[in-house]
């Protein structure tokens, strides 16, 4: 990743973590508050259900004192004091009593507690009525009570009344029932809803609860709240989901209903719906996602310019070093900065004009050494051949100022002697005038194993002469080399310049290794040998034209076989230590599209 | 004495109302007679009638071979004798002569048989000069008393119409809505007084109560357990001999010895007393057994057998009884939830439904069709689907096993036996009932008593 993408990402970042982080405490913030002012507005939907329930309960307690104190309930405990036998002729008294006051549930029950006449479940005459063998004295309150139905129990808010005639006591019980239509008569505002639990004891019953539409659907989920109130006994809030959508819930308050003596007969439930508050909370983020996101936009777009103009110079800096590392050595920064960035840029460019400098310093230099050694070399190659000339041409002299018979036979001895140095000269001059006329290599198809044994072939000779010490010969030639684009007879000249180099270092007899083998792009040919090796100077300057370690070498060998393989596009390298031996390892591209071109344009 | 002591108390009250309108003034002929009833026959076929069904009108339009009097004794209808052989198997009886149905056409002997086969397909029936011979493939000593019944009564197929011989023809005719009857001019009997009878079907009790206040209606039907607030209130009530059993019926067999336990233990459960004291509020009689005591003479031997009387310890009960009844009837429905409350306190659960059908037990009123007892026990078989009681004679004895041996199936077990009861519209008079609760309109006439 690149410096500028570097600094804009970490710009971007930083931008919006703290945007983020903004964002985020504001939502909260703003939840916490709504939250709280929805708890508030729930707690003031259970005080008013408190006081409706209230108020229904005198409305219960108004109803039967209205019956109580009626001439019908008047006559028959007047009646029933004096002929206590005749209950049965009142039994249908309580059904009509109750539809005239509207109550759900109306018993007359006897000094005894036995029933007279009961609305709620007609047949039930005779029976003893609970409520009334339990207390002695029935409360003037209106109370909770679950009462006994031909098809199981129903919660209701009861009222009892007693009517005196002496010493004879008749009971009015009329009560209202808590089920549906209770709930549906209330009245809510509106996302709030009551349900109601009328399932005693300590387990949870899901199909006792309801609300104004019948049974409520998931009923399960609301068992955690149930179980809460039931193992607790005080009022109990929760918050309920009904799916997986977060809209979907409610704030639940279940508020127990009891007795007057404690005992559990049900719970109200108060839901009020969370779908306005989440809907103001999902604004809220959508609010604060929007904010985040053109922040970030705002922030990438800033950021970019920021590092584009941070890492401008930078990046000069980086591109000048590339061309420097390409050999454009006059690479140069244009840096308008006076900050850190421009000082580099300037070192930078002091840098590259001292390498220019220093560069041309030693080319100078190197240029003159190779002039000196050229002439040392030629003065060494040239003076071997003058000095024959010089003492033949003094002999002849002497011979002439002598004169006689003799002259005439050193005149033929030293003629022939000055053709042979001259001859010697020219061949000389002819070696020199070769390397400065180094041709371009004509590429064709060469099977480089048939080469290695050509060259091999020439030597043969030469390895095999009388009293020479045994050279051994190993070839160890890839297969799979196949043919290659290359110029047989340069790379031939350059392989025999490796060879004779090889068979020199022998002096006392070895082991001469030629190897081919194939690489990747490129195939490899090594030269060894098992010689005295060389040292790491030798090995640095060993190319250098004009250089030799040889007594009576020219220096050229191995810088007409750098020349030839540099020719080709590939490179030659030595491998070699003291004792040792020396290996020259030749590595030339394969170019297999060309060996093929030119393998069918020979074939 | 007690065995008759209701029919007679029953019957002679009948008679002195009767004897009081007729001594009063002269009947006088026309008007009609405006009555109200809760069933709703949606046919006016008496082969298609069942045994319990009928006693209302069906007589008003068909008469029967026999019939029962106001005593409750057999006596000639259409036949005027009758005879069998020893076996009780072969039957012969004689057809009154000159009497004729409704559309003209005279009673005959193949019309009589053609008539008692329909009703009856098992019977082999024959006419034989005046006389129609019935042949069954067991003895039958109850076929005179059978022959009364109102689904025996003789009809004639006219086309799409079927027509009697009876006091009333048929005027108009709406299937479970109403009925128009005309006085038969050419009654063999002699011409009712009335002119004619209206008859509208399918009204509750409420509804026909609020008719006969609005003086929509000269007769309706009265619950029983209204029938003495009624009376208090100035009205005039006429009742039956108690000749509906109300039982607990189980749909099957008990299928092991604890599920007869179970059984027992709910019918020793029940307080009948209160049902009859209270619900029924005091018109009834508390019953032990299928046939009231007026008929039988014996219900006191099942009473001190303990036959439903006392605790029975149910042991272990598991599961809940259903209970059905008669949505229709609501002293049917308190008195299921009675026999309920009764059943918790033996530790049965019982729940209570409105014709359920697949109830446990149903809570039935049935009525007794005849006053013949060994025909009513038979009536009461065939009405809850128990095997029909074989009479071999007339015996007592022979009654008292065959309901013993019906009382011991585990199947029914009664409650109360309660009467009809009618209320009558200050200007109908000569109204008579008898013991099966049939009405003789053909002697009622309309007019104000002084």
């Amino acid at each position: 990743m690149s410096f500028r993408r570097k600094l804009l990402l970490m710009f971007t970042l930083t931008v919006f973590v703290a945007v983020a982080a903004v964002a985020w405490t504001v939502s909260v913030i703003t939840r916490r508050a709504f939250e709280q002012s929805e708890q508030e507005r729930t707690q003031a939907l259970v005080a008013q259900f408190h006081r409706e329930f209230n108020r229904r309960g005198q409305e219960v307690a108004s109803r039967v004192d209205a019956i109580a104190g009626s001439e019908a309930a008047a006559r028959m405990a007047l009646d029933l004091s004096r002929q206590p036998g005749n209950a049965g002729a009142y039994v249908n008294e309580a059904p009509s009593e109750a539809k005239a006051q509207q109550l759900d549930f109306l018993e007359f029950a006897d000094a005894g507690g036995g029933i007279i006449s009961s609305a709620q479940w007609p047949a039930k005459f005779g029976y003893k009525e609970p409520l009334l063998a339990n207390v002695s004295q029935p409360s003037v309150n209106a109370f909770l009570k679950r009462e006994e139905l031909p098809n199981g129990a129903a919660l209701g808010l009861f009222a009892v009344r007693t009517i005196r005639m002496g010493d004879k006591a008749l009971y009015v019980i009329g009560g209202r029932r808590l089920d549906q239509e209770f709930l549906a008569s209330l009245e809510l505002p509106a996302g709030t809803r009551a349900m109601l639990y009328t399932a005693g004891g300590a387990t949870y019953s899901p199909g006792a609860l309801v609300d104004a539409a019948g049974r409520v659907p998931q009923a399960e989920k609301l068992q955690p709240l149930v179980e809460r109130v039931q193992s607790t006994g005080a009022e109990q809030s929760s918050v309920v989901s009904w799916s997986s959508d977060s809209a979907d819930s409610e704030n639940v308050d279940a508020i127990p209903l009891k007795t007057e003596q404690g005992e559990l007969l049900g719970m109200l439930l108060v839901a009020n719906s969370r779908r306005a508050l989440v809907a103001v909370e999902a604004r809220i983020r959508s609010a604060s996602l929007l904010v985040a996101g053109l922040a970030l936009v705002v922030a990438i777009v800033v950021s970019s310019w920021m590092a584009a103009r941070v890492t401008r110079p930078v990046e000069q800096l980086a591109e000048a070093a590339r061309e420097v590392a390409a050999g454009n050595w006059h690479a140069q920064v244009q840096v308008d900065a006076s900050d850190e960035l421009g000082e580099m840029a300037n070192a930078f460019n002091r840098m590259t004009e001292e390498l220019t400098e220093q560069r041309e310093r030693l080319v100078q230099a190197e240029r003159v050494a190779a002039w000196r050694e050229l002439a040392r070399r030629l003065a060494h190659e040239l003076k071997n051949p003058l000095f024959p000339l010089q003492i033949t041409v003094e002999n002849l002299l002497k011979a002439r100022e002598h004169g006689g018979e003799q002259f005439d036979e050193v005149f033929r001895e030293s003629a022939s002697t000055l053709l042979a140095e001259i001859s010697n000269l020219k061949t000389i001059i002819g070696r020199f005038s070769e390397f400065s006329r180094m041709p371009q290599p004509q590429l064709q198809a060469v099977d480089i194993n048939q080469l290695v044994r050509n060259v091999l072939q020439v030597h043969q000779a030469q390895l095999a002469a009388e009293g020479r010490p045994v050279i051994a010969i190993e070839l160890q030639l890839d297969d799979t080399l196949g043919k290659v684009a290359a110029d047989p007879e340069l790379l031939h000249r350059a392989l025999a310049n490796l060879v004779l180099n090889a068979i020199d270092a022998m002096p006392r007899g070895g082991t001469l290794t030629l190897r081919t083998r194939a690489g990747a792009d490129s195939f490899f040919i090594e030269v060894s040998d098992t010689g005295t090796g060389l040292s790491k100077e030798e090995c640095d300057r060993l190319f250098t034209p004009y250089y030799t370690t040889k007594e009576h070498g020219t220096g050229l060998g191995l810088a007409i076989a750098q020349s030839v393989v540099s020719d080709h596009q590939g490179r030659i390298t030595v491998k070699s230590a003291r004792g040792q031996g020396t290996t020259f390892v030749i590595e030339l591209p394969r170019r297999r599209e060309d060996a093929a071109q030119f393998s069918a344009r020979t074939g | 004495m007690r065995p008759i002591a209701w029919p007679l108390l029953v019957i002679s009250s009948v008679l002195a109302l009767a004897a009081a309108g007729t001594a009063a003034v002269r009947p006088r002929y026309g008007g009609t007679l405006r009555i109200m009833l809760r069933e709703t026959s949606v046919s006016l076929d008496p082969a298609r009638l069942s045994a319990v069904q009928g006693a209302r009108i069906f007589p008003l339009m068909f008469e029967g071979l026999t019939r029962f009097d106001a005593h409750g004794r057999l006596q000639p209808e259409l036949a005027t004798r009758w005879q069998s052989d020893s076996s009780n198997q072969h039957w012969q009886f004689w057809l009154r002569p000159g009497v004729k149905f409704h559309d003209g056409t005279p009673l005959t002997a193949e019309a009589a048989s053609a008539s008692l086969r329909a009703a009856n397909p098992s019977w082999r029936v024959s006419a034989d000069g005046d006389s129609v011979v019935i042949e069954t493939a067991a003895p039958d000593v109850e076929l005179p008393a059978e022959l009364a019944l109102p689904r025996n009564g003789i009809a004639r197929h006219a086309g799409n119409k079927v027509v009697g011989t009876g006091a009333f023809a048929v005027s108009d005719w709406q299937p479970g809505r109403s009925l128009a009857l005309t006085a038969n001019e050419d009654y063999w009997g002699g011409r009712p007084f009335v002119d004619s009878v209206v008859v509208t079907l399918g009204q509750n009790w409420r509804q026909q109560m609020v008719a006969l206040e609005l003086g929509k209606a000269d007769v309706v039907e009265v619950a029983p357990e209204q029938a003495r607030r009624l009376s208090s209130a100035g009205r005039t009530i006429t009742e039956s001999a108690a000749n509906e059993l109300v039982a607990l019926v189980f749909t099957r067999e008990p299928q092991s010895a604890d599920e007869t336990r179970v059984r027992q233990a709910l019918s020793a459960a029940i307080d009948r007393a209160s049902i009859v004291n209270v619900l029924l509020q005091g018109q009834g009689l508390a019953a032990d057994t299928i046939l009231p005591n007026w008929m039988t003479g014996y219900a006191m031997l099942f009473a001190e057998a303990g036959q439903h009387t006392g605790n029975v310890d149910a042991g272990p009960v598991t599961g809940t009884m259903t209970l059905s009844y008669d949505a229709s009837d609501p002293a049917n429905q308190l008195i299921a939830e009675r026999v309920a409350l009764n059943a918790r306190d033996a530790g049965i659960s019982v729940q209570t439904a409105a014709s359920a059908a697949n109830a446990d037990a149903r809570l039935v009123r049935i009525a007794l069709a005849s006053p013949q007892p060994q025909l009513a026990l038979q009536v009461v078989a065939g009405a809850t689907g128990l095997a029909i009681p074989q009479f071999q004679g007339t015996a007592p004895e022979e009654l008292y096993e065959r309901e013993k041996e019906m009382l011991q199936s585990g199947r029914i077990f009664p409650v109360a036996h309660v009467p009809e009861a009618a209320a009558i519209a200050p200007g109908v008079n000569g109204w008579r009932a008898d013991l099966s609760g049939g009405w003789q309109l053909a002697d009622v006439w309309l007019g104000s008593t002084p």
